[in-house]
């Protein structure tokens, strides 16, 4: 019975991914506002897993993807500008995450060991606040307030943007499915659950704890840097900005938080409500869509996976919708 | 926490949200797509500030661009060649919510979704323009902008878009300039330099020291001011205990208020203060009252200058909002060129729009324009004082009878 329920979720799984591979080359991908919008949920998708592991399943809230997200940027921009990466370079992108994660080990060795709940998130706050003004303040390296200003005319075609994104929310989802499963993934379970039982039972907590916010850190920071390929202007204060941490927390909890498929369904959802409130009533959007969000966590407050129930999609996809909780 | 445990249908609730989002997402665009010969409109798409930080200035920008668009329609609309006909224009606005990413995305969705012909700027280098001029660029549809700072957009190397702006030096030569036409005795000895620390306000303070030691000046004071800052009595004492008596001040319009506020709870008053990006807001008048009177600030525009539709601009702007304004000419002219390099073309294909425009030269309400080859066309920057809530034109002296009034200390005003 396992193994068909396995077979099953992977071929489903592989269906959609599929359709998702295949859905660029169907259209004209310079033509076709989806491509666009698949680009950007594949952007969140990608943020807000990253921010489901450290706060859903590691249980440590953190509003520090912004942070992240913009150092990404510069890396790729600071490597690019010095000619050591190219554009579009997966050496640039991989830099970026790899010097986000450095940093989240840094501080959070810091914040981890001495700070829990509401205190460690606000501390993840004020980091993204240092860093944009560090990178204000950062002269020629980092174009201080003006920012960086890449060569656009790199640009060719949406379509890498699209398959890039794709690849990294794919490999998000992919690393914290197998994560999830093995015994790291028990071990951040133990640690939301109960830190001193955890403890007790030989995990060691700040470890695990690091690991968490390091993997979310390297997400957000691949994702900063496909980002800052794309609008090829970095700037303090678009690519520092809060939206970057507040939007991730808010797709997850609309979708399930601490679960595999919530941030997810979160991502698309939101983005999908914001373009279509932007676009059809551009003067009051803003109040449309904090209705909609008021709304979803008034009568779904665990998140659009609560609905509950078993169905044949739980069936097809039981590690996506069951959760660890 | 409470377990989660996955829903019935939860995927297909989620899919078939999915695949409303894509219907919408394809219908608007689909909705917009015309055929050459039932051409019914020119469509012209704009990313605004209508939320966020921008919000107060976007909303002058656009009226101009509003306005400008209601008198080609009323004048009959642009005569096209390539459709044999006059068509008239209409204006697709998307808030780009004071951001670059969010104006990259509104631009976006205004050629991919709402399938505009070409484009009109927005507000700011940072976040409206470059972002807007990038993504025009990488779907080859005009972008014809004006309010960004010539040297980052030149940088770009854009082949797509065309800038109508001031010179940064020439703006900023202004209050020297002024100075220098100061009687003998009323000569400014000790100026401060308080700019914002931030894109604009840097580039600013930059050219402000350059040109200070051309026209024989030095800054008592030369320090940076936070965005949002709520006290500068400690940079409004250290420049009284200076003998100040000078002030040039780039800031947000919030800003300049609480700094001027502050200065008359000092007690500190300067003959000359000068302000740029918010002290031209008719805001700024309206929140400071009489305490506005002799402060200057810099523009775009004046109803005053003698050009065609300025004075009739100036007042349909003041009949609407009960206030001046020292920008909407300038939008209202960026419109002017653009109506006019269409006829000139008498085709909607971006290219040859933005090649007419380069090639031509225009009458606007800011007068006569050309465009150099990089796609750039400057005005000169104005600098008015405000007296009884209007702004006076201060400079250019060859546009203005007005005579500069130099503030007495708080208690005599």
């Amino acid at each position: 019975m396992r193994k068909r329920i396995t077979r099953n979720s992977t071929i489903a799984f592989a269906i959609v991914t599929l359709a998702f591979v295949a859905f660029p080359l169907l259209v004209d991908t310079e033509e076709s506002y989806l491509v666009y919008f698949f680009f950007m949920c594949f952007i969140y998708v990608a943020l807000a897993q990253g921010w489901n592991l450290v706060a859903g399943y590691a249980g440590q809230a953190s509003f520090g993807q912004h942070a992240f997200f913009g150092l990404g940027a510069y890396i790729t921009a600071i490597t690019w500008k010095a000619g050591w990466t190219d554009f579009l370079d997966p050496v640039a992108m991989m830099l970026s995450g790899a010097g986000a994660a450095l940093l989240a080990m840094i501080i959070g060795v810091a914040l981890l060991s001495k700070l829990r709940g509401d205190y460690f998130a606000l501390g993840t706050l004020g980091l993204g606040e240092i860093l944009r003004v560090v990178f204000t303040q950062g002269g020629t390296l980092t174009g201080g307030p003006v920012g960086l200003l890449l060569p656009s005319s790199s640009y060719q075609s949406l379509g890498p943007y699209y398959f890039i994104a794709l690849a990294i929310a794919f490999s998000t989802f992919l690393f914290i499915w197998l994560l999830m499963r093995s015994r790291v993934g028990l071990a951040l379970v133990a640690i939301r659950e109960d830190e001193q039982a955890a403890a007790s039972n030989g995990i060691h907590v700040l470890k695990f704890k690091i690991l968490a916010f390091a993997a979310g850190a390297f997400f957000a920071g691949m994702c900063g840097s496909i980002y800052g390929y794309f609008l090829f202007h970095i700037h303090p204060l678009g690519f520092f900005s809060l939206n970057w941490a507040l939007l991730p927390v808010l797709m997850t909890v609309l979708g399930g938080i601490g679960t595999l498929f919530g941030p997810v369904l979160g991502a698309f959802v939101l983005t999908g409500v914001f373009e279509l409130a932007n676009l059809y009533i551009p003067e009051i959007h803003p109040i449309f869509s904090g209705l909609f969000v008021i709304l979803v966590m008034l009568f779904l407050p665990q998140g659009i996976m609560s609905l509950g129930g078993k169905s044949i999609v739980t069936r097809l996809f039981p590690f996506f919708f069951g959760s660890s909780k | 926490m409470k377990r989660v445990v996955g829903g019935k249908n939860v995927f297909w609730f989620g899919f078939a949200l999915i695949l409303v989002f894509c219907f919408g997402l394809a219908g608007a665009a689909h909705a917009k797509t015309e055929k050459k010969a039932d051409k019914k409109e020119i469509l012209i798409g704009t990313n605004l500030p209508l939320t966020g930080i921008l919000s107060m200035v976007g909303i002058e920008q656009r009226w101009a661009y509003e306005t400008a668009v209601a008198d080609i329609n009323k004048a009959g609309g642009i005569m096209v060649k390539e459709y044999g006909k006059k068509l008239p224009v209409k204006l697709v606005v998307a808030d780009d919510e004071s951001d670059p990413g969010k104006a990259a995305a509104a631009v976006e969705r205004l050629i991919k979704v709402s399938k505009v012909d070409m484009l009109l700027g927005g507000f700011a280098a940072p976040f409206g323009v470059i972002p807007g001029c990038i993504t025009s660029e990488k779907y080859k549809k005009y972008y014809h902008t004006s309010i960004c700072l010539i040297p980052p957009w030149l940088e770009h190397k854009f082949q797509w878009s065309t800038l109508f702006f001031f010179d940064l030096e020439q703006a900023c030569s202004v209050p020297y300039e002024i100075w220098g036409k100061l009687p003998a005795n009323e000569k400014i000895q000790k100026p401060a330099l308080i700019m914002e620390d931030t894109f604009d306000g840097r580039a600013f303070a930059g050219i402000f020291r350059k040109l200070a030691e051309k026209y024989g000046y030095k800054f008592v004071l030369d320090e940076p001011s936070a965005v949002g800052a709520k006290d500068y009595s400690a940079q409004i004492i250290k420049a009284k205990s200076l003998g100040v008596d000078a002030i040039l001040i780039f800031g947000a319009d919030a800003d300049c208020i609480t700094f001027v506020r502050q200065m008359k709870e000092n007690d500190f008053s300067v003959k000359y203060m000068h302000g740029w990006k918010g002290t031209w807001a008719g805001e700024f008048s309206q929140a400071l009252g009489k305490d506005a009177q002799y402060i200057l600030l810099d523009g775009f525009w004046s109803m005053d200058f003698p050009f065609p539709g300025s004075k009739e601009l100036g007042e349909r702007y003041y009949a609407k909002f009960k206030k001046y304004s020292v920008s909407v000419g300038a939008l209202y002219a960026l419109c002017q060129i653009l109506w006019q390099g269409i006829e000139k073309a008498g085709t909607l294909d971006s290219a040859k729009v933005r090649q007419a425009v380069l090639d031509n030269e225009f009458q606007t309400m800011m007068g006569k324009v050309k465009y150099d080859k990089n796609g750039v066309a400057i005005f000169v920057s104005t600098g008015s004082q405000w007296w009884d809530g209007k702004q006076m034109t201060v400079y250019p002296f060859e546009l203005t009878n007005y005579k500069i009034k130099l503030a007495p200390p708080w208690k005599e005003r």
